[in-house]
């Protein structure tokens, strides 16, 4: 008896092994399993087995069934492509039922990253009123009334005092004003100029200003800062150029470049093939910056023999544009659904 | 300003290429946009920051090129023009000449000169000096204006030549203008002027609008045979606000406007006339100069150290010596770490120890100055509670399937009376510069429905939108608000893909949003209430009330109003007032076990009339049951079928729960019969 259990289990494993089709392997699970099949005989034969034996050749015996059993239920599968070879087969092909997922408009998903590497660098967002008046927008930040500096900030007039700020640098005035040094804060925001909209203009925008003021903060400092900021928003091998400017509210100013993100600068070398961003040039400003001019600190109450301060500020749709390549300014306003599903 | 290469070498050695000079002087401030060859020229055009009106000229950037690369400056030799009578050349009026000058107004005129030249020959211009304007983009008139201009962007002073015999009295006023007076200038505009303008005046009429364009009677022509050549210093703000009142910007206006260097202007006006005498004959007459000379630029003191901790670099005493040096500045040093600096007197701009540790930078390079990381400064919290809610609002409607919009805050005036949100307290902007942004958003609904339209026209008709921005009003003239709103607008189909049916958006997918909202942002309390406003159809419209308090507002959106936005489908819209949620808002979450026994559920099925509101029902079921009941909600509303005429069908699934212990079918028996009593007595509902 045990010999014949032995024999089954080998025979039986080596059909279903070799079973090739779905059909032999039935034929297999009949021949051992089925209910005239090897081995449920050795089931009904074992009433010939003395009852000493009996409890050890049922437990063999039941072992075989399971061997034989766990054999053919691995080989089904391979075969047949499934168990429940019966059912209706699903088209699999079919797409899933996608529930639709929101998104952010591309401005507040720039501002949250550019605020997000100025946070990881210890900065705190702070924000503040987009009503302004003449003090806050040029006056403390040492723009005089009629000079030229004002060109550059031509400015909604709510009455002859109230103003829509032209650029988010007011909130700087505003926060050091009640706040002492140290602090290091970035302030994005919706800014205004009467400038005609075209591609490129736009009457509102947003701005992110960045200030940083403590007893010993240097313009290194502030090329560090920006750098990383630089590489984290357009990549590691991004290079800067930081140029002398000017802007009434630092000094030292500077502007900043990166290096195109089209040509990586190299057009500039293969003139006359000029780049379509950079126009050959091989850099694109993306910022102003610079060392708060003492005036400023003067105007909001700070000693400037005491403390030193750099400050940035740059144009939200601007990053954007360069980083998602967006060809006019008006789409961020017009709200196209098949713009805003692809950020 | 457009510089020519080959123009700018006559001032200075230059042995670099056009594009390295471009770099070069990029690096230094002034910035060059683009380059342009033109023959044998190259054409750089240069970008001049506000502050360096020294740089308008020729001479001033070959200056700036000189100190960066040490070569010397190559002035064209002033001879001093003989004059007709020579000892007139400074103060007052010449007994000899017929030309009288007046200054009425001293303080916007503090200096005026004018040289008389005779029996010029007025003709075309050398092609040398056609080729030097066409560089910089003016077209050649005659020689002798021809030579102002060229004068003008050589040595950065404007120049102006009247037609001596056409000036009334042979004379010059520098005076205001009266009221409404008026004067053709060159370009055959006739401008009207105003008493806060500035002009130059012959014995009856204005002859030029000072330091901005000159009159047409008095231009030079071919006729001209006289000529009286102005150099003056005009007051940078008369001149700057007269250019802007009469929308009228040149070259001049430009360049007074920034202001000259009034040490320059006898040198320009000898350089001219020198070149008037060389191109176009004559004889040179009497020179005329009225008002003084400018006091010398204060000395400025440069302490060593401090420009080191600015920059963040050591940059040696002799390095910083020698760039201010180049500069043009003198130098002599008061101690080991301090040296006065003494400006020359075309650098206006340098007035401080800053402006000095600024030009240091500059010339030293910023490219030369190391990255360093500033220290974190900030110990506490890096986003203010509003930030953190605002990022939470936007995050939790994102993910049930919105899209945030951002619309104009400034609209045109009929824009906001057809979203019928005007009334007295919108502000109005004062200067806008298209009808479009005539006031401000006093609510958000106008941008919603235009954005709303915008998609609906270009078929995107099933729209979740949402936009998270400030509103603006006014209380009076001098006092104005801002208020940050959450605008929803929902419309068209939801979808279930190709298992389900597409079915109309409603009222509810849009309070469901809302409740999704409050419920993720901890806000507890919320009712709703029949509410009228104009926005919205009066047969769905609701407020939305936290605790009593009333946070916003939401509906049907008037199918008028959608009229008048042509947008034809259903819109369902609200708006919610930021800063009064802020009081309702929790985000902090605290744990709580879960219940440790099942709960019981079981369902109602009843009858009612029509009218009675599924928060009576709900709240009469809870009153009635106790604590034991956890919930209670409608899972089923319809009508028709067995349903009779002004009754709905209804089913609400009621959870019961006991904290302590397991409920059995029998403990929910009681309750469950006292709700169907009391549904049938209060309200008279049928169980089905």
């Amino acid at each position: 008896m045990r010999d014949k259990i032995r024999e089954i289990e080998k025979s039986a494993v080596e059909e279903i092994t070799l079973a090739v089709d779905a059909d032999a392997l039935e034929k297999a699970r009949v021949k051992y399993l089925g209910r005239k099949g090897l081995v449920t005989e050795l089931f009904k034969n074992m009433s010939g087995v003395s009852p000493a034996d009996r409890a050890e050749i049922g437990k063999l015996i039941n072992a075989l069934k399971e061997t034989v059993s766990k054999a053919l239920d691995e080989k089904t599968p391979v075969l047949s492509g499934g168990s429940d070879s019966g059912a209706q087969k699903t088209d699999i092909t079919l797409p899933g039922i996608i529930r639709e997922i929101g998104r952010l408009h591309p401005i507040s998903k720039t501002i949250e990253e550019i605020c997000g590497v100025f946070i990881s660098l210890g900065f705190k967002v702070v924000e503040g009123p987009e009503i302004e008046n003449e003090h806050y927008n040029f006056e403390a930040l040492n723009i005089p009334l009629e000079h030229p500096s004002r060109d550059a900030f031509d400015t909604f007039y709510l009455n002859d005092k109230w103003l829509l700020r032209s650029h988010t640098s007011p909130v700087q005035a505003r926060f050091m004003e009640t706040n002492k040094p140290p602090f290091a804060i970035i302030i994005p925001g919706k800014v205004y100029r009467p400038d005609a909209t075209d591609a490129s203009h736009s009457f509102m925008f947003h701005q992110i200003e960045g200030l940083v003021v403590s007893d010993n903060i240097r313009f290194s400092d502030l090329k560090g800062a920006l750098t990383l900021f630089a590489r984290q928003m357009f990549g590691e091998n991004t290079r800067m150029r930081f140029r002398p400017s000017f802007f009434p509210f630092t000094e030292p100013s500077a502007e900043v470049d990166i290096s195109c993100i089209l040509c990586s600068g190299d057009a500039a070398q293969r003139a006359p093939h000029k780049c379509s961003l950079c126009g050959g040039k091989g850099w694109i400003e993306i910022l102003g910056a610079g060392m708060v001019n003492p005036k400023v600190f003067r105007n909001v109450g700070y000693n400037p023999e005491k403390v030193t301060g750099f400050a940035f500020g740059m144009g939200v749709e601007r990053i954007a544009i360069l980083k998602y390549g967006i060809t006019d300014i008006r789409m961020f306003f017009e709200n196209d659904i098949r713009f805003l599903r692809q950020f | 300003m457009k510089l020519s290469y080959n123009w700018l070498k006559e001032y200075i050695d230059i042995r670099l290429s056009p594009e390295k000079l471009g770099e070069l002087l990029t690096m230094a401030g002034l910035c060059v946009d683009s380059i342009h060859k033109k023959g044998n020229d190259s054409v750089l055009e240069i970008e001049i920051t506000s502050n360096r009106p020294d740089w308008l000229s020729y001479i001033g950037v070959a200056r700036e090129v000189g100190a960066l690369t040490g070569k010397r400056l190559k002035i064209p030799n002033n001879v001093a023009v003989s004059c007709g009578s020579s000892q007139s050349r400074r103060g007052g009026v010449n007994g000899n000449s017929k030309a009288t000058i007046r200054i009425e107004e001293k303080k916007l005129c503090p200096r005026y000169t004018a040289r008389i030249i005779r029996n010029v020959k007025v003709g075309e211009s050398p092609k040398w000096l056609k080729e030097r304007l066409e560089a910089v983009g003016l077209r050649s008139v005659n020689n002798i204006v021809d030579i102002t201009n060229f004068c003008l962007f050589e040595t950065g002073e404007p120049l102006h030549a009247f037609d001596l015999d056409k000036l009334g009295g042979r004379s010059i006023i520098v005076r205001r203008a009266s009221k409404g007076e008026k004067i053709k200038t060159i370009d055959g505009i006739e401008r009207i002027l105003d008493n806060d303008m500035l002009v130059i005046a012959d014995d009856k009429s204005p002859v030029a609008v000072a330091g901005v364009m000159g009159g047409l009677y008095t231009e030079v022509s071919p006729q001209t045979k006289n000529i009286l050549l102005e150099a003056a210093y005009f007051d940078p703000i008369s001149i700057r606000r007269t250019s802007r009142r009469l929308a009228l910007s040149t070259d001049s206006s430009y360049r007074f406007e920034r202001r000259v260097d009034m040490g320059n202007i006898v040198r320009a006006s000898d350089r001219a006339a020198q070149l008037i005498l060389e191109l176009a004959e004559g004889a040179a007459g009497e020179f005329i100069d009225m008002g003084k000379e400018e006091k010398v630029l204060k000395d400025i003191d440069l302490r060593l150290d401090r420009l080191n901790k600015i920059i963040g670099v050591a940059v040696s005493p002799s390095r910083a010596k020698s760039i201010l040096t180049s500069l043009g500045l003198k130098v002599k040093p008061l101690s080991k770490n301090i040296v006065r600096l003494s400006p020359p007197g075309f650098r206006h701009d340098l007035q401080n120890e800053i402006d000095i540790i600024e030009e240091v930078a500059r010339i030293y390079g910023y490219e030369n100055i190391p990255e360093t990381i500033p220290p974190v400064l900030e110990p506490g919290n890096r986003l203010s509670p509003d930030a953190v809610i605002d990022k939470n609002i936007r995050g939790i409607l994102v993910n049930l399937g919105l899209s945030e919009i951002i619309t104009y805050s400034l609209l045109s005036r009929k824009t906001v009376e057809l979203a019928r949100s005007s009334g007295d307290n919108v502000i109005s902007i004062k200067n806008p510069i298209s009808n479009e942004q005539e006031v401000m958003r006093p609510a958000l609904v106008a941008g919603m429905l235009g954005s709303i339209r915008w998609n609906i026209n270009r078929r995107s008709k099933d729209l979740k939108l949402f936009e998270l921005g400030q509103t603006y009003f006014k209380e009076g003239d001098n006092s104005f608000i801002e208020k940050k709103c959450l605008a929803i607008g929902v419309t068209g189909q939801l979808y279930d893909g190709w298992i389900g049916h597409p079915r109309g958006v409603t009222l509810f997918d849009l309070k469901g949003i809302i409740e999704a909202l409050f419920a993720q942002m901890g806000i507890k309390h919320v009712s709703v209430k029949e509410a009228i406003n104009p926005v919205f159809s009066p047969a769905s419209c609701a407020c939305i009330s936290v605790k009593d308090d009333a946070v916003g507002i939401m509906g049907q959106v008037d199918p008028k109003i959608l009229r008048d936005f042509d947008i034809k489908e259903t819109v369902y819209a609200a708006q919610i007032d930021c800063a009064r949620l802020m009081r309702h808002i929790s985000l902090e979450k605290k744990f709580r076990e879960s219940p440790k026994f099942p709960s019981v559920i079981r369902d109602i099925s009843i009858v009612a009339d029509k009218n009675i509101s599924n928060a009576d029902i709900v709240s009469l079921i809870k009153e009635t049951a106790g604590n034991i009941l956890k919930d209670a909600e409608i899972v089923d509303r319809y009508s028709g079928g067995q349903i009779p005429e002004g009754k709905i069908g209804l089913t609400y699934r009621l959870e019961y729960q006991d904290p302590n212990r397991t409920l059995q079918d029998s403990d929910v028996q009681a309750i469950h019969s006292r709700i169907i009593n009391a549904l049938e007595n209060n309200l008279g509902a049928k169980l089905r």
